[in-house]
């Protein structure tokens, strides 16, 4: 464990010495302040932050790919991935500690947006809810951690960082889209599959208010098979 | 401590290395010498576990890398070719986390870090960023890495590339003294840099081992020819060459001007395997003596590894592949 942790640490560290890390969170929070200015904060309108949280995760389909395209590419690009397979840590340990730091760089990239709340909370008469609030998180940041884990397996397959962030990011368009209108033209018999296997609806839970631990668990359990793959993959390079 | 039998490894069709077997000792510094493609990186990949061997055994303190593979990787510091490192870190930040990587308490990590600068002479530049060093420092910093939880085996990559004759006797220097307590494997193809660093050299081309030994058996078996070096007065030359030349043992004598009125002789030996030792020298002196000759200088023409290897990679072209162990 202290292997991964010790990953997880240098890769978070790594995005805040790096330019691009903040021009990352640059990019993200000027598109997160646009919707917030421009949409959530009309004279006149319910104290929610429904629509940044609608609006922004959209804005994480760019975002995430360019947090994790680093992760695995640019150690094959420049060959510290040398160093790093020959120390005692696992494969497991490497995949989960990469994994791990980039999940905790989007958690803290969310974190100033919590200001919106605070200037939400000012300028309302009424607050803005707590519990919506958190749902609201949520729905950001779970699905975030699965397309990251998706992100995590495109970086481990080549040591071209564009190349990971175009595979990551026509695969996390594959999923959206496939995800929003697929119930409306596959079969009846796929249907009920198509709705559990659904995205939009878990996320339009979270942006009601309703935090359903069984959502919580899709996303964190299907952020396990593309981090298993990866996994296999540094195993596969390993042995050549 | 590192016992290599018989690897092989394919890359698709192509048969890269081919049989490579030999084995060091703690407190040795064993060189891989060859020429570009011959084999050993992809050797030296093998050995620290970047990838297995298609067939063969490679063991370490007796422990096998395939089957022990976390025990074997904490034995192994490894420094691959060119010194890749994480350019945004400081020197101290990456220490500490390759430290963290092997496990190392915070009071053993601290220590480590102070050893491994030390060591390397790096302590003026230990709060700097990997990013603003010279080639030189990299390399260092690549080192003391790999120096940093004192692993019983040192692997190093071409460790003199890219460096400066500066910089290249600093490396040369803290290689021997990493080789007091441990072993020491480095690969490079720079022919004086192996002769001066290692205390074995082990020749591959093609994949395969041509030559094991130290250097001076290497010169005394596979040296092309022997020498000795006589330099006289420019007006002896002749009754000189003459004495020289009837001496036994010499095949030729070959002529050389020199400034200030000297001359050079070089008398070529028949017996190509011997060094050109005492004997050869005294009838050589005799010879002149008798004559009334006196030479200023009177040495073994000694070849360098350098002749050693070619002579090596041309027999390896027509011959079967020899190994002198």
């Amino acid at each position: 464990m202290s292997a991964t942790l010790t990953i997880a640490r240098r890769e978070l560290s790594s995005y805040f010495r790096l330019p691009v890390g903040w021009f990352t969170i640059a990019l993200f929070l000027f598109l997160c302040g646009s919707v917030f200015g421009l949409v959530v904060l009309a004279p006149g309108r319910v104290a929610s932050l429904r629509a940044f949280f609608g609006g922004a995760g959209w804005m994480l389909l760019p975002v995430v790919p360019a947090i994790s395209m680093r992760l695995f590419s640019e150690e094959m690009r420049s060959g510290t991935i040398e160093p790093l397979i020959t120390s005692p840590a696992r494969e497991f340990s490497i995949v989960l500690g990469k994994f791990i730091g980039a999940a905790s760089m989007l958690a803290l990239m969310l974190l100033p947006t919590l200001l919106y709340a605070a200037v939400l909370a000012r300028v309302s008469a009424r607050p803005p809810e707590p519990g919506p609030l958190i749902a609201g998180y949520l729905s950001l940041f779970l699905p975030g951690v699965f397309y990251l884990s998706i992100g995590t397996l495109c970086s481990a397959l080549t040591n071209n960082q564009t190349l990971a962030f175009l595979a990551t990011l026509f695969i996390l368009l594959a999923i959206m889209l496939a995800s929003a209108l697929g119930p409306a033209v596959a079969p009846v018999a796929l249907q009920p599959v198509l709705a559990w296997l659904s995205f939009d609806s878990r996320i339009q839970d979270f942006a009601k208010g309703v935090i359903d631990l069984r959502h919580v668990v899709f996303f964190l359990g299907a952020s396990i098979l593309p981090i298993i793959l990866a996994g296999a993959a540094l195993r596969a390079r390993r042995l050549g | 401590m590192l016992d290599v039998r018989d690897i092989h490894k394919w890359y698709g069709p192509f048969h890269a290395v081919r049989g490579v077997s030999f084995s060091a000792a703690r407190g040795e510094v064993v060189g891989l010498l060859g020429p570009n493609g011959a084999g050993k990186t992809t050797s030296i990949r093998m050995i620290t576990g970047v990838f297995p061997p298609t067939r063969g055994t490679i063991t370490i303190d007796g422990l096998s890398i395939s089957t022990d593979p976390e025990a074997t990787r904490r034995r192994i510091g490894y420094l691959p070719e060119s010194a890749p490192l994480y350019p945004e870190m400081s020197v101290t930040g990456y220490l500490s986390y390759r430290a963290r990587l092997f496990g190392l308490s915070s009071s053993e990590r601290a220590e480590a870090v102070e050893r491994a600068l030390g060591l390397t002479s790096l302590e003026a530049v230990q709060r700097k960023r990997i990013s603003a060093l010279s080639k030189g420092f990299r390399q260092r910093v690549g080192l003391a890495a790999a120096a940093l939880h004192r692993p019983g085996l040192l692997v190093l990559d071409e460790p003199a590339n890219g460096l400066d004759p500066t910089q290249i006797r600093q490396m040369r220097e803290t290689i021997r003294s990493l080789a007091k307590d441990a072993c020491v494997l480095l690969s490079s193809h720079i022919l004086s840099e192996v002769e001066l660093t290692c205390d074995r050299v082990v020749v591959i081309a093609a994949g395969r081992v041509l030559a094991d030994g130290t250097p001076a058996e290497l010169r005394a078996r596979h040296a092309p020819e022997n020498a000795i070096l006589i330099e006289i007065s420019e007006s002896e030359t002749t009754a000189a060459t003459i004495a020289i030349r009837s001496t036994a043992g010499v095949a030729e004598v070959e002529s050389g001007k020199l400034e200030n009125g000297w001359r050079s002789l070089r008398a070529r030996l028949r017996t190509s395997k011997e060094s050109g030792g005492a004997d050869q020298l005294s009838l050589v002196a005799r010879s002149l003596h008798d004559v009334g000759v006196v030479p200023r200088v009177l040495t073994p023409d000694a070849p360098g590894l350098e002749r050693v290897f070619h002579s090596l990679l041309e027999s390896s072209a027509t011959a079967e592949p020899e190994r002198a162990a």
